[in-house]
């Protein structure tokens, strides 16, 4: 048995009670904010509580990741890849430049997409890098009038 | 009868003939763009309808509402992401089928269900408006609450997989649909104080994320695997076969969205919704849906495209829209100081019935833009998919950002595209998600209402024959399966 299947099995049996246990995580504290929602009095309330619904909704999904664990278990076959890790980098990137630039956050984080594919040449990146992202712009800033958010690089363009 | 043969005869001015055509292109593009739907589409058109013709201004919000709705089915079919929330059930056996290289075939029959939908409704629309709109106000909160149960009994069977999963995630978009004020009492929800949050989690980014950065996700992961796609069938078009196989399924589709496009507020979404779903029910190889099953594109475009004439009944006849983008076309109607009303029918049906004939042109004209547009919209999945992936980012953002011009739009649509992703590599998929977001606050609203109704007395809802009706089809919905299974095991 090879390094990637060894792990991958042992990944699975930590994912199969891991998963559940998160959303019965997710659940009690959902349910914990519920708690702190305002009551109305009887006259007010019109039908049911605001927390009313939520609750129900919590319990629901609490049986259901019950049976999940019982009857259904959570089975996943192989590792997360490595450009998919990358992707998740370029997002968390494109989070952290959005800061400075909208456009220039878009671009870069664009660039660095089109690298974790395999073939690389320049007019992939001349396309992705430039050619897409101004028109995109143009077409949502003069078409739709969609303005994007000021940055060091739509500045050039709204002035 | 006058009225029939005038209204027709408006289409013979050269003029509007040309509106319509540059609205139904327009429309297209604006519904094949994920983030702009067709009522932002008529929202963003209606003020330079000011200063055209009634007839005119008022046949081009419609000529956007129908092809957008339309057009909502491109990028499901060729990249995962729903133009508009109704094509959300379009992706489940669109993009499979455009994977398999034949996104022309999904195309063809999408243009198809589309118009044949859009054209009975129009007929439907000019036949039987009065009738149809006094059938619908029957409808009182708690059959509207049963309907909408009904439609989300779809969950359990939608996306293939685990039912339980899919009630699971279902729940999940259903709960995320509780952020922000309460309508019913005014309280805060999930806010945590933020005023961005306030009016709640819009539909839009999330399915954005869910679909198509969640797609481009999973699509990263396979091209360790060297995906090739088999690109000599991408563009071509659907048999005679295919039509043969699927006309009952458009025409079954195309009741169903009339229908629900009459009940105000409804509209496209849940029309297709339930239509893709009967469309499994009916369907004598349920177990294809989700990996391509040309019944589940016809099933949910004959249905969208069917509700917009539908939800044109009680916003001509009653005042009342049947759906957001009918909202905007009542508000044109005022713009003009036309009364929507019962007496559209009888004081202005020349105009009623011009607005009717030009509904009529535009799903035929968008069935030739649609057919033809459909080789070159195929050769999208003809794209390098380096190219291809990170353009859809691109779009991705920027459309959830266009939306409502804020950052929070494009933090859900990420956000989401990373809950899909994971959601989906632990077997739950990602359209229960969609779809509870948009009929979770509609349902909590009719049950609240209902309960204001029956003072609440729930175990008063199955006295009402309607909504026993409904509730007895959600309970087979759910259950019927699993119970016909066991009286089946019991008997061998």
């Amino acid at each position: 048995m090879d390094s990637d299947l060894k792990q991958s099995i042992r990944g699975a049996t930590l994912e199969t009670w891991l998963v559940p246990l998160v959303i019965l995580i997710f659940c009690g504290f959902t349910y914990w904010l519920t708690t702190e929602f305002a009551r109305m009095p009887p006259i007010l309330k019109r039908g049911i509580q605001p927390s009313d619904f939520p609750q129900l909704l919590i319990a629901l999904m609490v049986g259901l990741t019950a049976l999940i664990a019982w009857k259904d278990p959570i089975r996943v076959s192989e590792r997360i890849h490595n450009p998919t890790l990358m992707a998740f980098g370029m997002i968390g990137a494109f989070v952290l430049l959005v800061q400075f630039d909208f456009f220039f956050a878009l671009t870069v984080s664009c660039l660095g997409l089109t690298l974790l594919w395999k073939k690389r040449n320049w007019y992939t990146f001349l396309i992705v890098g430039f050619l897409v992202p101004i028109g995109v712009f143009f077409l949502f800033d003069q078409v739709f009038e969609v303005r994007f958010p000021r940055g060091f690089l739509t500045n050039l363009w709204y002035g | 009868m006058d009225s029939f043969i005038t209204g027709l005869l408006a289409l013979a001015d050269p003029s509007l003939v040309v509106l319509l055509i540059a609205a139904t292109l327009g429309g297209v593009i604006i519904g094949a763009l994920p983030g702009l739907n067709a009522t932002t589409g008529a929202a963003l058109l209606l003020p330079f309808t000011i200063t055209m013709e009634p007839v005119a201004a008022i046949a081009v919000l419609t000529a956007i509402y129908c092809s957008a709705t339309f057009a909502g089915a491109i990028t499901a079919i060729l990249i995962n992401t729903p133009g508009t929330s109704a094509s959300a059930t379009t992706c489940l056996d669109g993009f499979p089928l455009a994977q398999k290289g034949e996104a022309g075939r999904a195309l063809g029959l999408a243009v198809v269900a589309s118009t044949i939908g859009g054209v009975c409704s129009v007929i439907v629309l000019m036949l039987a408006a009065p009738l149809l709109a006094r059938a619908a106000y029957s409808f009182a909160p708690p059959e509207y609450f049963a309907l909408t149960l009904f439609g989300l009994s779809m969950l359990a069977t939608i996306g293939g997989g685990s039912p339980i999963k899919n009630i699971l995630a279902g729940c999940l978009g259903i709960l995320v649909s509780t952020i922000g004020i309460d309508l019913m009492t005014g309280v805060e929800r999930f806010t945590f104080d933020m005023s961005v949050l306030s009016d709640g989690i819009g539909f839009v980014p999330v399915m954005i994320g869910v679909f198509g950065i969640s797609e481009m996700l999973v699509q990263i992961s396979n091209s360790q695997e060297g995906l090739e796609r088999i690109k000599l069938k991408a563009i071509k078009l659907p048999s005679k076969a295919d039509y043969i196989k699927v006309w009952k399924t458009i025409l079954r589709s195309t009741g169903i969205g009339t229908f629900i496009g009459i009940l105000p507020a409804e509209g496209a979404t849940v029309a297709s919704m339930i239509g893709y779903n009967e469309a499994k029910r009916w369907s004598k190889t349920p177990e294809e849906f989700g990996k391509g099953a040309i019944e589940g594109i016809a099933g949910s475009e004959a249905a969208n495209n069917s509700a917009t004439g539908g939800a044109m009944v009680p916003t001509l006849a009653l005042g009342i829209p049947g759906s957001p983008t009918a909202a905007v076309i009542l508000a044109g109607l005022m713009v003009h100081g036309l009364r929507p009303g019962p007496t559209m029918f009888t004081e202005q049906s020349d105009f009623a019935f011009s607005i009717f004939w030009s509904m009529m042109f535009v799903n035929l004209l968008f069935l030739g833009v649609g057919l033809y547009g459909a080789k070159i919209f195929a050769r999208v999945t003809l794209v390098p998919v380096q190219i291809l992936w990170p353009c859809v980012f691109i779009f991705s953002v920027v459309g959830a950002y266009a939306l409502d011009q804020s950052m929070m739009d494009v933090w859900v649509a990420l956000g989401s595209g990373v809950l899909g992703y994971f959601m989906r590599r632990y077997g739950f998929s990602v359209v229960p998600l969609a779809i509870g977001l948009i009929l979770g606050e509609i349902l909590e609203q009719r049950f609240g209402q209902s309960m204001v109704m029956l003072k609440e007395q729930w175990w008063l809802l199955p006295t009402r024959p309607l909504t026993l009706f409904f509730l007895v089809l959600t309970f087979l919905a759910l259950f019927g399966k699993p119970i016909w299974n066991r009286i089946k095991q019991l008997r061998t």
